[in-house]
């Protein structure tokens, strides 16, 4: 994780409960916004459209969140992601720690990746992009 | 409806209604406006129209009209930044706006289906789009969708209507297990015979017969309609979501028979 912005952390979890509707004291910058905090995906939504009101930023479609990568049969084989898969994810999320999900793959696994810090990591370099 | 006089639901509450210069929509923009709502509504090329009904409610600066083609995206889009730029909440969306081109299946015009199809279904796909992200934002809003008794039962020669109404039907569901989790409930209202100008050539063609085949044995006024759609636009339908709400006098009944 980069040098963190205490703003931007304190905002984002505040964003994340009220999207998600949980106590902010649960929220860390290792919570996995799926298996810790229990979001689904209007919540991924919902974050976005928050996050773009309080930070006055536009943030593209699948920017932040990867859409319709699932459905891609090049992307997705068996339950698990595949190479190209990996490399295509990496490439629309450079923020997110994909080291611990490349040894096992699998889809159901994809939502341990979105983490409290990944959106903080993001948000610091697109706030850092925008002032430059 | 006294009752609601002495106790307005809607006090600072902002509300849009497609389709509000006329017929349905009229009556709703003026139950809104006097259960002290804002309410903007958009008609297409009356002004005339859009004035009368502006003057005929309780509070005409509480009224608004606005010129939309709700069949085009840009024009909804237009529509509903205008408001939000002026409003800091969208409480209410009513896709009220309809068209009827009647005509027997096989000899329906393309553009008979193309501008009920956009004019119906379309607008109520736009509007609730460009509405969403604002209800998601607020936690809190009210979808109200104005089907048809004929989306269930089928009408001759409404082969275009049917369709159009029997997926906003489809849509409201779907939609409203979308958005439940965000505090927005989706709903629709579907209306039998109602004495309005639009179902005035239906109603002609049959005579007092039609009367006959609805157990109440009469049309429904509009304001009828408009108070089942404040209803579910009112704190009191916040457990409501994702239904057709069927107001027919029973028409529905009697061809099931």
């Amino acid at each position: 994780m980069q040098n963190l912005n205490q703003d931007i952390v304190k905002n984002v979890n505040a964003i994340i409960s009220q999207a998600l509707k949980v106590d902010e004291q649960k929220i860390s910058l290792h919570s996995s916004l799926i298996k810790d905090l229990g979001a689904e995906s209007i919540d991924f939504l919902d974050i976005v459209f928050r996050l773009e009101k309080t930070f006055k930023i536009k943030i593209p479609k699948g920017e932040l969140f990867p859409e319709k990568l699932l459905t891609d049969a090049r992307f997705v084989k068996d339950g698990q992601i595949t190479s190209a898969g990996i490399e295509e994810l990496k490439k629309r999320i450079p923020n997110a720690h994909w080291g611990e999900f490349s040894k096992n793959p699998q889809v159901a696994n994809l939502g341990d990746i979105f983490t409290v810090g990944m959106i903080v990591d993001y948000l610091t370099e697109k706030l850092a992009t925008a002032n430059k | 409806m006294l009752s609601s006089l002495k106790d307005p639901r809607f006090c600072h509450k902002v509300v849009l209604v497609t389709g509000g210069s006329r017929g349905i929509g009229a009556s709703i923009v003026r139950r809104f406006v006097r259960e002290e709502a804002k309410v903007y509504f958009t008609y297409l090329s009356s002004k005339s129209d859009a004035a009368a009904v502006v003057h005929s409610t309780d509070k005409p600066s509480h009224a608004i009209p606005m010129a939309c083609d709700v069949r085009r995206k840009e024009n909804v889009e237009t529509t509903v930044g205008e408001i939000l730029e002026k409003e800091s909440s969208l409480d209410v969306l009513v896709n009220n706006a309809g068209v009827i081109r009647d005509g027997l299946f096989l000899t329906m015009q393309d553009e008979d289906w193309s501008e009920v199809l956009d004019t119906n279904l379309g607008s109520v796909y736009l509007f609730s789009k460009a509405v969403a992200k604002q209800m998601i934002l607020q936690r809190a809003g009210r979808i109200i969708n104005i089907s048809s008794v004929i989306a269930e039962l089928g009408g001759y020669g409404q082969a275009n209507y049917a369709a159009s109404k029997g997926a906003i039907n489809a849509f409201t569901r779907s939609l409203a297990s979308e958005l439940a989790s965000k505090g927005i409930t989706v709903n629709a209202v579907a209306p039998g015979m109602v004495n309005t100008q639009m179902s005035v050539a239906a109603r002609s063609a049959f005579g007092d017969k039609i009367k006959e085949r609805i157990p109440i044995g009469d049309f429904a006024e509009p304001e009828e309609i408009a108070s089942l759609v404040a209803f579910l636009a009112s704190g009191e339908a916040r457990y409501i979501t994702g239904q057709v709400i069927t107001a027919d006098g029973g028409l529905g009944l009697l061809s099931r028979r």
